[in-house]
């Protein structure tokens, strides 16, 4: 009776952090047209990619997250850019293992790698004719990296919230920890590409960095059904304003 | 007053002519516009022995309305398959697993 009660308790546990966690499909690719706003005139400039697999060890299997951005070919001869962005995380919980990022810009390259095991990390970055340099570091339990803090915000039950009510989250990047305020901003419909017009639920994201400006700015859109897809991102830099539209959802 | 024309539609004329090599799509129009309004006026406000540079002009930003217009229609915002891209990829891809696989024996 005991061993049955342990098993139901466990499989019930396992059920219930799924169906949690269940909107985050292994091989959902979901396509972006990223412009940038030039003279008032939004300007298609790369393409990004969000796209998740199964990766299996020999012990276990994770989740691989990857974000991937690439200048359109009209631009590859003036400004080429391929980026990409990668988290390893646990199925259900989206806690990175380990998160990498290979940025070409320009002619400017930097790779980074973050091995994260409990509240530790070793980070790797190497920077073009630059020596590889390596640190230790600490992070708090819950502090996510860029790439799965986005799908960890497809978790969260924004029904259940209410306009203007925040949440706190703590991201790793550049080997530095960055707080991260999410305000929930009601619904709205936006355009999500082959998904047509959808009703999404609107978030304002505010971190404590230079690399983002300005109040309520840094809006992302996400459809309000079970699924949560990125429909549309704006975000202000301090060089301009730009958008992420969805142009394509395949495997959600 | 036909010398601010005159240079305010040279001006925007090269300022057009760089739009329309860079890949700015319909923002090309702009200074184009502009250059063909000011040369218009040049135009306007010159004596028939002093039309010739502005006439060039017109015609530059014709051309290159022509160009924009042309790039608008038949070029297609696509990223081109990229080898090198796809190598990183698969090796980062493998070294992620190798790097997973010493994290679990730790």
């Amino acid at each position: 009776m005991k061993h049955f009660v342990l098993s139901f308790s466990f499989l019930f546990a396992v059920l219930f952090t799924s169906a949690t966690y269940s909107q985050i499909k292994s091989d959902e690719k979901l396509v972006y047209a990223s412009s940038y706003n030039m003279s008032g005139l939004m300007t298609q400039l790369a393409q990004v990619t969000l796209s998740t697999e199964t990766v299996k060890t020999s012990k276990t299997s994770y989740l691989h997250l990857s974000c991937e951005a690439a200048t359109y070919s009209k631009w590859d001869s003036f400004f080429k850019i391929r980026d990409l962005y990668e988290s390893y995380v646990n199925r259900l919980s989206l806690k990175p293992s380990l998160y990498k990022r290979s940025i070409d810009e320009g002619g400017f390259r930097k790779t980074e790698k973050y091995i994260i095991k409990g509240n530790l990390v070793t980070s790797t970055s190497k920077r073009k004719n630059k020596p590889e340099t390596t640190k230790t570091f600490s992070i708090g339990a819950s502090t996510q990296d860029v790439v799965s803090l986005l799908y960890k915000l497809r978790t969260l039950d924004f029904n259940k919230m209410t306009i203007g009510q925040t949440k706190s989250y703590v991201i790793v990047f550049d080997e530095v920890q960055i707080p991260v305020t999410i305000k929930y901003m009601g619904k709205e419909k936006v355009n999500a590409g082959n998904l047509g017009e959808k009703e999404c639920f609107k978030l304002s994201i505010a971190a404590k960095t230079d690399a983002l400006k300005g109040k309520d700015k840094n809006i992302i859109w996400l459809t309000a059904d079970a699924k949560k897809i990125p429909a549309l991102i704006k975000f202000s830099i301090p060089v301009g304003v730009g958008q992420l539209a969805l142009a394509s959802a395949t495997g959600i | 007053m036909r010398k601010i024309f005159f240079i305010l539609s040279i001006l925007f004329t090269v300022l057009g002519i760089f739009t329309t090599i860079l890949p700015l799509g319909s923002i090309a129009f702009l200074p184009i516009g502009l250059a063909i309004v000011f040369g218009l006026l040049t135009l306007l406000k010159s004596d028939i022995n002093q039309t010739m540079i502005p006439k060039i002009a017109l015609i530059i930003c014709g051309v290159c309305s022509l160009y924009v217009f042309g790039k608008i229609l038949f070029i297609k915002d696509e990223v081109v398959h990229d080898t090198n891209f796809e190598q990183t990829k698969i090796e980062t891809k493998k070294e992620a697993k190798k790097d997973l696989e010493n994290l679990e024996g730790l």
